[in-house]
């Protein structure tokens, strides 16, 4: 991995930072909350894919996901991005690896594999009940009643297939667009 | 001997090392925003939240402090309407007051970070720390880019409404095939002309780069990183069961 690639990265991961946190404010709204996986991993799915058009070197999948994952830290939402970061990562750099990144169907599937580390931000919700809404109290009853009606326990691995079925989904729409438009300007 | 380009940089020298900056952009995110600690951090996390906007005063950035205490007031006024409003729209506001007076404060902290650091003081706050190039490298474009998004976004949108394509005018899938797709091609030329200028600076370069930043820790961020321990130390206390007020 040389300069340039570390650089890519940091190009990428802005962009699917900025779109990420552009959709995550509605997720202040309860009923949005469990759509996020929905949406988020759609619409990462088009800077993703562009993303392993750049990819060439291991590492460079893995790097950028422990990034989401500090980024994440930095916004409040605590430790446990962190380690699904890190699986994630992990996983999506073998998946990506297996094809010797050039796999078209291995970089959707890789995307798939990424976008499960947006489970995440969940995850207090179900290992710490009592204390997430502890720290929300000030939002009013209203909003716990809410949240906690939307996510009951077995919504847990429902969020997550969610996220890498739509994180399947994703990544077709990434490729598509992929071919629609960047490759006419020169840059996939 | 002195080089003018130092004294420059002298001249230009934040009031606090970048390190301290970040070091309040995570305890901000921890303790406000995350919510974490009870009662007893009740005090703390109220000099907490006023820090940014101080901040902001101090280097002069007199029109975001402004945004942001309109914002902050906004919030505030929603919550202090809480009592007078019927039903359904009195949770909505104690909602949208709880969230907003929390997120407008690391918001606050943010553009202070991101405004008041170039990115060499960047790179040199996190050299010191000691951090690999694997991650000072995107961390840095990612802190460069931040703001250039940003303005991109702004006016590819503009640029869309022209034409009709925005949300609610037009269909959603349209809107972001025709809003995103744009917003990321001049994102990654910008990246990519700037990846070119800093390859050319020596970035990533297998030497130890120099940097004619000054930074280092004066009497104002030994003061805030005391404070920092202090906010952890308390609420180790509390998990514990230390009971203080």
């Amino acid at each position: 991995m040389n300069g340039k690639d570390l650089i890519n990265i940091g190009i990428y991961g802005a962009i699917y930072f900025v779109i990420m946190m552009a959709v995550a404010m509605l997720g202040m709204i309860p009923i949005f909350l469990p759509l996020l996986a929905v949406i988020v991993p759609i619409l990462g799915g088009i800077p993703f894919m562009l993303f392993l058009t750049r990819v060439k070197k291991p590492g460079m999948i893995f790097i950028l996901t422990m990034i989401m994952g500090v980024m994440m830290l930095l916004t409040g939402m605590g430790p446990w991005p962190l380690l699904t970061c890190a699986l994630a990562g992990l996983g999506a750099e073998l998946c990506m690896k297996s094809g010797n990144y050039q796999d078209a169907k291995k970089a959707v599937l890789s995307y798939g594999i990424f976008s499960m580390w947006i489970f995440g931000n969940y995850l207090p919700l179900f290992t710490d009940y009592e204390g997430y809404f502890a720290q929300r109290a000030d939002y009013g009853q209203a909003y716990i009643d809410a949240v906690s009606r939307l996510m009951p326990l077995w919504m847990a691995p429902v969020l997550l297939i969610a996220c890498f079925v739509c994180g399947i989904i994703g990544g077709l729409i990434g490729r598509k667009l992929l071919k629609k438009h960047f490759e006419k300007a020169g840059l996939a | 001997m002195a080089y003018a380009s130092e004294q420059a940089q002298e001249k230009r020298r934040g009031f606090l090392d970048p390190r301290t900056k970040l070091m309040l952009v995570l305890l901000l995110a921890v303790f406000v925003l995350g919510g974490l600690g009870g009662s007893t951090l009740k005090p703390v996390k109220t000099v907490l939240s006023a820090l940014p906007f101080a901040l902001l005063l101090i280097e002069g950035k007199t029109g975001r402090f402004l945004r942001g205490m309109i914002m902050l007031g906004i919030g505030y006024g929603m919550l202090a309407a809480v009592g007078v409003l019927p039903g359904v729209l009195r949770h909505i506001a104690l909602m949208c007051g709880g969230i907003l007076t929390r997120f407008v404060v690391t918001v606050m902290m943010g553009e202070y970070l991101i405004s008041s650091t170039s990115v060499s003081e960047f790179i040199a706050g996190m050299e010191r720390m000691h951090m690999p190039q694997a991650v000072i490298i995107p961390m840095s474009v990612m802190f460069r880019l931040f703001p250039a998004i940003g303005a991109e976004w702004t006016s590819v949108r503009r640029a869309m409404r022209m034409r009709g394509i925005h949300l609610g005018g037009a269909k959603a899938g349209q809107v972001i095939e025709y809003q995103l797709v744009p917003m990321m091609t001049s994102t990654v030329r910008i990246g990519e002309e700037l990846s070119a200028s800093a390859l050319s600076r020596g970035l990533a370069a297998p030497v130890r780069r120099t940097n004619v930043c000054r930074i280092g820790f004066r009497i104002q961020d030994y003061i805030l990183l005391a404070g920092g321990v202090v906010t952890v130390v308390l609420w180790v206390m509390e998990l514990c069961g230390v009971k203080l007020w």
